[in-house]
């Protein structure tokens, strides 16, 4: 007997959700759907008393069981259908499919865990908008494992951020019981980090709905984050046949669950609201079935990319480079509201690691925020305050660490802007000093740039000495999608375009991310070079030796931004001489050399010899001895050549 | 102290813009004496010595193999030698290759310290020559040091310096030239690299001693009222016609499409005819018509004007040059009465149109052929033939058929045959050229 007085409205939304996912696996079982569906059938009450009870201008960004949380948030039935339909007119155009959707404040992705750092990034930029909105960012019991829920409850508890976290407890992540995996107390975890916890579930919906009402209050009126866990149950697989779960537990879960209950109990409306509900959809996809998919030109196209060839000198600046780009920081920092600075141990009088945020955080100290050790959370919170207006520049302390953010810059910020259809971009910036010769060993001073290459939509730029870093970071301001800066830690306590180079001419292009060239004045070179970053510094120095002792004269090219490389200027070039060396600090195979190397024969049919002159593949040593000849330096570098090319 | 010689490049001819300087005869600061030539120029046709007009020091502003504008001043001559040695404002900009920045015009303009690498270095040291003299330059390399010293010798390596080209053989002047031109006498023009390719081109065969040559007269009377209707542009042209007829005769006559190569006659698989053009100064070529044998005549046509116009617009590839296994060469536009062809190398004979003689209704064909290859009976039959097969494209039926020509099945002669229509030009189920009689081609 219905004890409770929920309303029909909600009673039919929640109809609705269920009627739309039993549509999906018939659909699915027709093979009109392509990829796979996670259905929530049984938890729909939880998407209506969170999702439902939020207002406008908050945010939701959900998992792979998203459409009961998208339907209860946009009401938008049509572009749901759509999306998993594969047309154009989908939320997401068809690309994201089942699991990344987005309208408007609502996003899912289907990494777990993956979204709640962003969601806390975008309920920050909220905050620092003071515009008085909230989110909610949904996960299941499954995602309890993953560590960046644990650095995220940290921070947003730390940072008074305004964002829910509704756990909903399923008692199954994928195949296994919760008691497989489950260690301890759910909401003692969030207790643990000082965060409001709030409990409830989704077979007495009246009180759930009170209770996410009341919740939601909190959040908003508190301005703190807090955890609500709420008790569900899946009543179909967990995406299309996989349920290994004992038929009876399920069919006790069935009897349970409220919809259940009120389809025998008030057959009658039941049956009124099934069947316009069924009417409307099945009118929907009629529609829907007849429309088009998404040309591939809108989704994308190739473009040549064109090296400038324009060319002017480049003049010494007497100021490290660091120094240089702490004032690039300094300015953007006063002058625009939008960026914000974040990063470990980044508060001054300290200045992070190597003192690039020196005195940031007392000009501006409400944007610029020292973070836990928190690669992961870090990444993530720039991902969302970029998704959320602001351009933010993560500080990743060591290159090293960046495997830890990895995750988010490929899985998140690389994927925002196509997998939603264009409707978003992520203008984050994350920055790391890279490489070794600080004898700082093996996990501080490894180069890691050939994992950072080659991310869709993701620019990697490499600082160098031989221009103002300040010209490179404003094109790194002006970009508005995901942007990876490797500075290098030898190179920021040097001035820029110091070592003589008399019988050269150092020149740069007018690209946004300059190419810088470095070729004899008057014959023609015999050699080209490639090199950047922090060997462009080594390599610049070393050409009038490389010319001593190999008879080559050498012309330097110097690549800023280093995931689209200036292959027809290089080419060009090597086409010309015959010979064609690239110089990197992390190892050969598979790296930016073998890219340089590979681009180039491709575009020419001249006759060229190679070599890539890299890093040994081992672990960086600390020992100095050990350091300088697993690292290419000035002996080995023209040793190399020398053995190569003559 | 006084500057007293501007040498600048020479507009020697209308075509040639800029001119390549090929050979630097002093090195730098070098003291020179009036009437010694100082620098060596080339254009498309000639070269050109450029003298010193006054006794004194030379400063060079060029480089060997590069190309200058006309006016350009590429070397100077000073009363005092440390004037030579300075480099002072440099005159109009050297040619720079398109797209390249202007900076790099400054070639021998660099006032900066000169780098010598260390095997340059030790080449010096060894060869006692100054460092000096390589001043204005940025960068000396051993190949530098042995050019100054005269021993370089570029190996043909695998990786040349200029991936892109061809492999080219140094140019060294003929200096085996018997007899040295008396400047007094004459004026020496010195050979350009064309004309001595072709002395090498024409050298091989001829140079055997034992070419000869046969030539044949041709009825020509009304021989264009046929043929003129199968030509579109080439109208009143024997050409297409001798090398559509020759395409075919030399599949009979193999050893015409041979070459000697040392004791044995290799024989070319295919049968390419190439034919000589010489035109606005662009050089002596041979272009090649690649499977003549097996094209028509409207065919050929085409494509001796598309050669044709891609040789003036020198755009030929080097696909278009080789591979020629016999030559004609027709000289008919120009009004000779007839002449000796000589024989290209890789080429066992030559074929020479000459001019009709519109009096006599006639003209003449020469053939140039190697005795080392082949002899006077077998290029006496091509020769008959080739008339008779040219002769036959005049309309009545004046002309003696050809024994030859003979119906592929049942291989009845033209002679022999009855019906009086002639015989049809086909293809055999062999995939040969062949003439069918009527009869076997209507059935009895
Ligand atoms: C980082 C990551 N690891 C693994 C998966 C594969 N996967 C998708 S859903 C899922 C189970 C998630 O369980 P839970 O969080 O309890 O959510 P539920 O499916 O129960 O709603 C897994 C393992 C994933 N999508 N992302």
């Amino acid at each position: 007997m219905i004890k409770s007085v929920i309303n029909h409205r909600i009673i039919k939304e929640a109809v609705r959700i269920r009627k739309v996912e039993e549509k999906f696996l018939e659909l699915f079982s027709q093979g009109k759907l392509n990829g796979t569906v996670h259905t929530c059938v049984g938890q729909e009450f939880s998407a209506i008393a969170f999702a439902g009870q939020l207002k406008k201008k908050d945010f939701i960004f959900s998992n792979h069981r998203c459409h009961g949380h998208y339907l209860a948030f946009t009401g938008d039935t049509r572009g749901l259908l759509a999306e998993l339909l594969g047309k154009a007119s989908g939320t997401s155009g068809g690309i994201g499919s089942s699991q990344h959707l987005c309208n408007g404040n609502f996003f899912s992705n289907g990494i777990q865990g993956g979204i709640v750092p962003v969601a806390a990034g975008y309920a920050l930029a909220n905050k620092l908008k003071g515009n008085g909105a909230i989110g909610i960012v949904f996960i299941g019991d499954g995602t309890l494992g993953e560590g960046a829920l644990y650095e995220t409850m940290n921070i947003i508890s730390k940072w008074g951020i305004p964002l829910m976290i509704v756990c909903e407890n399923n008692f199954y992540a994928q195949s296994t019981p919760q008691q497989v995996n489950l260690a301890g107390d759910i909401t003692a975890r969030a207790e643990a980090f000082g965060i409001e916890t709030f409990e409830g579930n989704t077979w007495d919906p009246e009180s759930l709905m009170k209770q996410a009402g009341e919740a939601i209050e909190y959040v908003r009126t508190e301005t703190r984050p807090c955890f609500f866990l709420v008790e569900t149950y899946r009543l179909n697989a967990h995406s299309k046949g996989d349920d290994d779960r004992d038929p009876a537990d399920v069919a006790r879960f069935r009897e349970k669950d409220f919809l259940h209950i009120f389809a025998r109990e008030s057959a009658d409306y039941h049956q009124i609201y099934e069947e316009a509900i069924n009417l409307e959809i099945d009118e929907l996809v009629a529609e829907i079935e007849k429309e088009a998919e998404l040309p591939m030109e809108k989704y994308f196209e190739t473009v040549q990319h064109v090296t400038g060839n324009d060319w002017t000198a480049l003049e010494p600046v007497n100021k490290r480079q660091v120094e240089l780009i702490n004032h690039f920081f300094r300015d953007i920092l006063q002058s625009d509201e939008q960026v914000v600075f974040l990063g470990e141990d980044i508060l001054s009088p300290y200045g992070g690691a190597f003192k690039v945020a020196k005195e940031l955080s007392f000009l501006r100290p409400g944007r610029v925020f020292s973070t836990p050790i928190s690669e992961a959370a870090i990444t993530g919170v720039s991902n969302g305050l970029a998704l959320n207006g602001f351009k933010p520049f993560a500080e990743i302390m060591f290159g090293d660490f960046m495997t830890l953010a990895f995750d988010q810059i490929v899985n998140h910020a690389s994927k925002f802007h196509h997998m939603f259809n264009k409707k978003v971009n992520c203008p984050v910036v994350i920055r790391t000093p890279m490489g070794g010769r600080r004898g700082y060993g093996p996990t501080h001073s490894q180069t890691l740039d050939k994992f950072l290459v080659g991310i869709d939509n993701v620019k990697t730029v490499a600082l160098n000495t031989l221009m103002d870093p300040a010209l490179i970071y404003r094109s790194v301001y002006a970009e508005r999608h995901p942007v990876l800066v490797i500075e290098n830690k030898t190179d920021y306590g040097k001035k820029i375009l110091q070592q003589p180079m008399n019988s050269f001419v150092c020149e740069r292009n007018d690209d946004a991310f300059p190419v810088i060239r470095i070729r004899p004045p008057v014959s023609e070179p015999t050699l080209t070079v490639v090199a950047y970053g922090g060997m462009a510094d080594i390599v610049s120095g070393i050409l009038e030796d490389i010319f001593r002792h190999t008879d080559l004269i050498p012309e330097l090219i110097v690549p800023s931004l280093i995931s689209c490389l200036p292959i027809d200027l290089i080419a060009a070039s090597a086409a010309k001489t015959g010979r064609l060396a690239v110089v990197e600090e992390g190892t050969a195979f598979s790296g930016i050399g073998s890219e340089v190397v590979s681009a180039v024969m491709e575009m020419t049919d001249a006759r060229i010899k190679v070599k890539r002159i890299s890093a040994y593949p081992v672990p960086i040593p600390s020992v100095r001895s050990l350091e300088n000849i697993v690292l290419p330096g000035r002996d080995r570098i023209i040793q190399e050549l020398k053995e190569s090319f003559s | 102290m006084a500057l007293l010689q501007e040498i600048k490049v020479p507009l020697l001819a209308v075509n040639d813009t800029s001119l390549t300087v090929v050979e630097i005869a002093f090195p730098g600061g070098h003291r020179v004496k009036t009437g010694d030539p100082v620098l060596v120029f080339e254009t498309s046709k000639t070269t050109y010595d450029a003298l010193a007009e006054t006794d004194g020091y030379i400063q060079y502003l060029c480089e060997t193999g590069k190309d200058y504008e006309v006016n350009y001043i590429a070397a100077r001559i000073f009363s005092e030698p440390d004037e030579a040695g300075q480099t002072t404002v440099p005159g109009l900009l050297p040619i720079v290759e398109a797209g390249e920045p202007a900076a790099r015009a400054n070639r021998a303009d660099w006032t900066g310290e000169t780098l010598f690498s260390l095997e340059a270095g030790l080449l010096i040291d060894s060869s006692g020559i100054g460092r000096s003299i390589f001043k204005g330059k940025d960068f000396v390399t051993r190949r530098d040091v042995e050019m100054a010293t005269g021993s370089y010798h570029p190996v043909p390596s695998r990786h040349t310096d200029s991936p892109r080209s061809a492999p080219t053989a140094p140019i060294r002047p003929a200096r085996q030239a018997s007899t040295l031109p008396d400047p007094a006498k004459t004026i020496v023009e010195r050979l350009s690299r064309n004309k001595k390719k072709e002395i090498e081109y024409l050298g091989e065969v001829q140079s055997g001693g034992l070419t000869s040559t046969i030539n044949v007269t041709v009825e020509t009377e009304d021989i264009f009222v046929h043929i003129n209707q199968s030509l579109k542009y080439l109208k009143d042209s024997l050409l297409p016609v001798i090398l559509y007829e020759t395409g075919r005769l030399l599949r009979k006559y193999r050893v015409l499409n041979s070459y000697f190569s040392g004791d044995a006659i290799a024989f070319y698989k295919e049968v390419n005819i190439g034919f000589a053009i010489d035109l606005e100064d662009k050089g002596l070529k041979v272009l090649k018509i690649a499977h003549t044998d097996s094209k028509t005549i409207a065919a050929i046509e085409e494509e001796i004007l598309s050669l044709s116009n891609r040789y003036l617009d020198e755009l030929l590839g080097i696909g278009d040059l080789s591979d020629i296994s016999f030559t004609v060469t027709d000289l008919s536009s120009q009004g000779v009465s007839f002449f000796r062809p000589l024989v290209n190398t890789m080429n066992s004979a030559i074929l020479g149109v000459s001019s009709i003689d519109e009096k006599l209704q006639r003209m003449i064909l020469s053939l140039t052929f190697d005795h080392r290859v082949t002899e006077g009976k077998t290029v006496a039959a091509f020769l008959s033939d080739l008339k008779g097969r040219l002769e036959s494209y005049r309309p009545d039926g004046t002309t003696v058929p050809v024994e030859d020509v003979s119906c592929f099945r049942c291989l009845k002669t033209l002679q022999e045959d009855l019906a009086g229509t002639g015989f049809v030009k086909c293809i055999t189920p062999h995939g040969k050229d062949g003439y069918i009689c009527q009869a076997c081609l209507k059935g009895f």
